[in-house]
């Protein structure tokens, strides 16, 4: 591959009235990802392209959008894995567009803050400054490991079909992480997340689809916490809670 | 009602409705050959024992309250404002009512005929 064809959809909406298609053409090179070309496009053939991006390392979350038609982090994404000389980037699905690749997660961030997603214990002087180390045992870590490893990077949310058709549901991220912090054994909060899950545009309106866990670029399996998440809130029984959360150690116990 | 309560009753229906579909489709046509099982006298002798006249009355209330739950659903995916829901909900539970209420009268019906018969 020499030369690809890096297509990117143009869209302002303080001056567009619909989204246009501009075609770049950006010498290849061995190792380069879709951010990379999107950047090369940027710096020497149109400054104004935009384009949010920080780490470059698939660990801020930053750069996701949708890479011929699938949603991706542009900077984990080799041009060379897509196997096609056109490339062709849009901004990620079921967010507002605030410029070209540019999307608005204000929304995404405030359904994920609705959903507490901390650890939230009955004694709130003891939360707010631990007298104690609580402690977890591998297993208890290994139920929630996959979901702490969540970016916030949107991709699970701009390919889910309920978002894209419920304002009010949550998404799968937001409910992947409620999960993860009601079944976290210092947690005694599940019984406050359920009531905010538990309504007419809750957790039960996610259908599983799935394809949130197969955009994840972390390897989280959203869905799976949200099928989850759906037996406790079902059973009104949060995994703990009542004060018996996780063993605590203090000095000299 | 909250609405795991209604996911609850969904997935218990909808379990329900399978085995009572199967069956309700073995004796109409597998078991019972398609064109005995639709005649007449065979229909009015149906509603002559009780155990068929309670298994219509289930597959009916099973069926109607899967079918306007799973309706009910993607209503509240359709808008999300407040008096939206309540409508949907309201509308669900008159469509049920009335639903079974024609269903059954028409049992009823039938079960006079076939009692009269």
């Amino acid at each position: 591959m020499k030369d690809i064809r890096l297509v990117v959809q143009r869209f302002d909406p303080s001056v567009d009235r619909k989204p246009r298609y501009v075609e770049f053409p950006v010498p290849f090179r061995e190792g380069m990802t879709v951010l990379d070309a999107i950047l090369q496009a940027r710096d020497y053939a149109d400054h104004s392209i935009g384009v949010r991006c920080s780490c470059r390392q698939a660990s801020c979350g930053s750069c996701g959008m949708k890479i011929n038609g699938k949603a991706r982090l542009a900077c984990y994404t080799q041009v060379a894995e897509l196997r096609s000389e056109k490339v062709v980037v849009q901004p990620m699905d079921n967010f507002p567009i605030i410029k070209d690749l540019v999307t608005d997660l204000d929304g995404f961030f405030d359904r994920h803050r609705e959903l507490l997603p901390r650890i939230l214990r009955a004694d709130e002087a003891e939360m707010e400054s631990p007298t104690a180390e609580y402690l977890m045992s591998p297993e208890e870590l290994d139920k929630i490991l996959q979901f702490t490893y969540c970016i916030k990077c949107g991709l699970c949310t701009s390919s889910c079909p309920t978002v894209g058709t419920d304002s009010l549901f949550p998404g799968p991220q937001a409910l992947a992480q409620a999960y993860r912090y009601t079944m976290d054994v210092r947690d005694e909060g599940g019984g406050e997340r359920f009531e905010l899950l538990d309504t007419r545009h809750g957790v039960f309106r996610c259908h599983y689809a799935g394809s949130c866990s197969a955009v994840c670029p972390k390897g989280v399996d959203p869905a799976l916490g949200i099928q989850l998440l759906k037996r406790h809130v079902m059973s009104a029984k949060p995994p703990r809670g009542n004060g018996e959360g996780a063993r605590v150690w203090t000095k000299g116990s | 009602m909250r609405e795991s309560r209604l996911m609850l009753v969904q997935y218990v229906t909808a379990a329900a409705a399978v085995v009572l579909v199967a069956i309700h489709l073995l004796l109409q046509g597998v078991l019972v050959p398609y064109g005995t099982a639709i005649s007449f006298g065979t229909v009015l002798s149906a509603y002559r024992s009780v155990i068929s006249i309670v298994f219509l009355e289930l597959l009916l209330v099973v069926v109607l309250v899967h079918g306007f739950n799973g309706v009910r659903i993607i209503l509240h995916e359709l808008r999300q404002t407040a008096s939206w829901s309540r409508w949907v909900d309201a509308g669900t539970v008159i469509a049920i009512v009335a639903s079974v209420g024609y269903g059954t009268r028409t049992i009823l019906l039938a079960v006079l005929m076939g009692v009269s018969s």
